[in-house]
C-alpha cells in the first residue's frame, strides 16, 4: 500500500497541499488531473521524498519517508518518471539505467545490464543502449527514463506529467508503453494532463484543486455526469481541457 | 675573464632557481588542489558553521594580494606567535592557502553547474549523497572545472616568483643577483621572463593534454 495521510505541504507561508488524503493498493492505476498549481507535481515530490511534509504522513509499504531511516527503504520501492527527464547526460543509456541497481540494490553488473537490455528491447531501443542521452529524441528519452525507473524494480511507479513535453508522435509512443505496463498490472500513481488517456487506462482517477484532494473516484464514477462531472470545479476542469 | 661576464656556471644557477619555483609549485599546487577539494566538501555536505568559516577564508585569500599574505606568515605570524618561519616554510603555506582558495571557487561552480534535478533524479532511487557525488558531480564537474583549473596553475607558476622578496633563491632572486654583477638588465630579465614562460607553456600543454584526454570521454555532450 501508498498511503498518503492528511498530509499538508506549504512553501513557505503558500500552502500547497491541504490535508491530502490517497491510498493506492497493489496493482491500481491512479491518475491524478488539476489545473497546473493545484499541487499534483508537489504531492509526487512529498511521497519520493523530494519536500519535507508540514504534516501528516506518507508511508510506501508501510515505511515512513519523512523518517531518515525508513526513507531509503521506501524509494526501494517507488521509481519515479520525471517531466523532463532528467537522466544523466555523461552515461550511456545503459549506464543511466544500471546506475541506481548497481548502487542501490548491489546487482552485479552482468545481471544489471541483462535487465536493462531488455528493458530497453521492450521499449524498441535495443540498438540505443551505448547512445548517450543528448544523441536520442525526447520520446526516446523517456523511454530510457520509464527503463530507469522499471529497473528498480518498483512496486509503485510515479509518473509526473511523462509526456507533456513531446510532441504528438512521440506522445503516442511513450503512451503506448504505459498502457501495456498498466496492462501488465504495474501499479501507478499518474499525473498527467491527457484525459483521454488517462481514462483508459485508470482504475480510479483523483482531483487536486488548490491542494485539496477533491475527487477520487473509479474512472467510470469521475466521468459520470452525477459523479465527478456533479463537482462545479471538475466540470470546468473537463470542458476547457476538451476545448485545447 | 671579467668578472661581469656570463659563465655557464651561470645557467646552472638559474636552472637551479627554475627549480626551486618548480618545486613550490608543484607541492603547493597540490597541497592547494587537497585542501580546496576539501573546502569543496564541506560545502558539498553543507557541514554547519565549516561551511561559512571555508566560505570566508575563500574569499579572504582571494580579494587580498598574496604579497600582503606572505608578509602576513613570514613577518607577522613570528611577531604574533614567537615561532620561527623559515621563508620556504613561509612561501609554501601562503601559495598554498592561495591556490586552495581558487580551487574552492573553481570546484564549487563546477559543482553547482549541475542542475539539481539530476541530484534528484537520482536521489530518488535512493542513491547516497557520496554515490551522486561520486557517479553523477565529480564526472561532469571535472569535465567543467579542468579548462579554468590549468588556467590557475600557469599564474600560480608565476606567483612563486614573489617568494623571492622573502630571501627564498629562486629565479627571480639569481635573476636579481646576476643583474647586479653582470650590469645587463635586459639580457638578464629577458632570460629570467623565457624560463617563466617555458616553465608555464609547458604547464599549459601538459593541461590541455590531459584536458583533450577528458574530453574525448565527453562524447555524451553531444557536440
Ligand atoms: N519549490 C517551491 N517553492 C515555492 N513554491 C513552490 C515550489 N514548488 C511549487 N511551488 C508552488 O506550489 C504550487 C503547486 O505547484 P505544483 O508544481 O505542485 O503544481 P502542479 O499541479 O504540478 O502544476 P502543473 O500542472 O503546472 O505542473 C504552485 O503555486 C507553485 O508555484
Ligand atoms: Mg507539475
Amino acid at each position: 500500500m501508498l498511503k498518503v495521510e492528511n498530509v499538508r505541504k506549504a512553501f513557505s507561508e503558500v500552502t500547497v497541499l491541504d490535508g491530502v488524503d490517497l491510498t493506492i493498493a497493489p496493482g491500481e492505476v491512479v491518475s491524478i488531473l488539476g489545473s497546473s498549481g493545484s499541487g499534483k507535481s508537489t504531492l509526487i515530490r512529498c511521497i519520493n521524498g523530494l519536500e519535507r511534509l508540514n504534516a501528516g504522513r506518507i508511508t510506501v509499504d508501510d515505511f515512513d519517508v519523512s523518517k531518515p531511516k525508513e526513507l531509503a527503504e521506501a524509494r526501494k520501492r517507488s521509481g519515479t518518471v520525471f517531466q523532463l527527464f532528467n537522466l544523466y547526460p555523461h552515461m550511456s543509456v545503459l549506464q543511466n539505467i544500471t546506475l541506481a541497481p548497481i548502487e542501490v540494490l548491489k546487482t552485479p553488473r552482468p545481471e544489471a545490464e541483462a535487465i536493462a537490455r531488455k528493458l530497453l528491447e521492450s521499449v524498441g531501443l535495443a540498438d540505443r543502449a551505448d547512445a548517450y542521452p543528448a544523441q536520442l529524441s525526447g520520446g526516446q528519452r523517456q523511454r530510457v527514463g520509464i527503463c530507469r525507473a522499471l529497473a528498480m524494480q518498483p512496486r509503485y511507479l510515479l509518473l509526473d506529467e511523462v509526456t507533456s513535453a513531446l510532441d504528438p508522435e512521440m506522445t503516442a509512443e511513450v503512451l503506448a508503453i504505459l498502457a501495456k505496463l498498466a496492462a501488465q498490472g504495474t501499479t501507478m500513481l499518474f499525473v498527467t494532463h491527457e484525459i483521454e488517456f488517462a481514462r483508459e487506462i485508470s482504475d480510479r482517477i483523483v482531483f487536486l484543486d488548490k491542494g485539496r484532494l477533491v475527487v477520487d473516484l473509479p474512472t467510470d464514477r469521475f466521468f459520470a455526469a452525477d459523479g465527478g462531472r456533479a463537482q462545479p470545479r471538475v466540470a470546468q476542469f473537463l470542458s476547457r481541457m476538451r476545448k485545447d | 675573464m671579467r668578472f661581469s661576464d656570463f659563465t655557464s656556471y651561470d645557467l646552472i644557477l638559474l636552472a637551479q632557481g627554475l627549480g626551486t619555483n618548480i618545486a613550490l609549485f608543484l607541492v603547493t599546487s597540490l597541497i592547494g588542489l587537497l585542501i580546496g577539494l576539501g573546502w569543496a566538501l564541506v560545502r558539498f555536505y553543507r557541514v554547519p558553521v565549516l561551511a561559512q568559516i571555508v566560505t570566508f577564508l575563500s574569499e579572504l585569500l582571494k580579494n587580498s594580494p598574496v604579497l600582503v599574505q606572505l608578509f602576513l606568515v613570514f613577518f607577522g605570524l613570528p611577531a604574533l606567535l614567537h615561532i620561527r618561519v623559515t621563508p620556504v616554510t613561509a612561501a609554501t603555506i601562503t601559495l598554498s592557502a592561495n591556490t586552495a582558495a581558487f580551487v574552492y571557487v573553481i570546484a564549487v561552480s563546477a559543482i553547482e553547474s549541475i542542475e539539481r534535478e539530476q541530484v534528484e533524479a537520482a536521489r530518488v532511487f535512493g542513491i547516497t549523497r557520496w554515490q551522486v557525488l561520486r557517479h553523477i558531480v565529480t564526472p561532469q564537474a571535472a569535465a567543467f572545472a579542468v579548462g579554468p583549473l590549468v588556467a590557475l596553475l600557469v599564474n600560480q607558476l608565476q606567483v612563486t616568483s614573489l617568494i623571492s622578496v622573502i630571501g627564498v633563491v629562486d629565479l627571480t632572486k639569481i635573476g636579481h643577483i646576476l643583474n647586479m654583477r653582470t650590469l645587463k638588465p635586459f639580457v638578464v630579465w629577458t632570460v629570467v621572463g623565457l624560463l617563466y614562460y617555458g616553465a608555464a607553456k609547458l604547464v599549459a600543454l601538459l593541461g590541455e593534454r590531459f584536458e583533450n584526454r577528458l574530453r574525448a570521454h565527453s562524447a555524451w555532450r553531444g557536440l
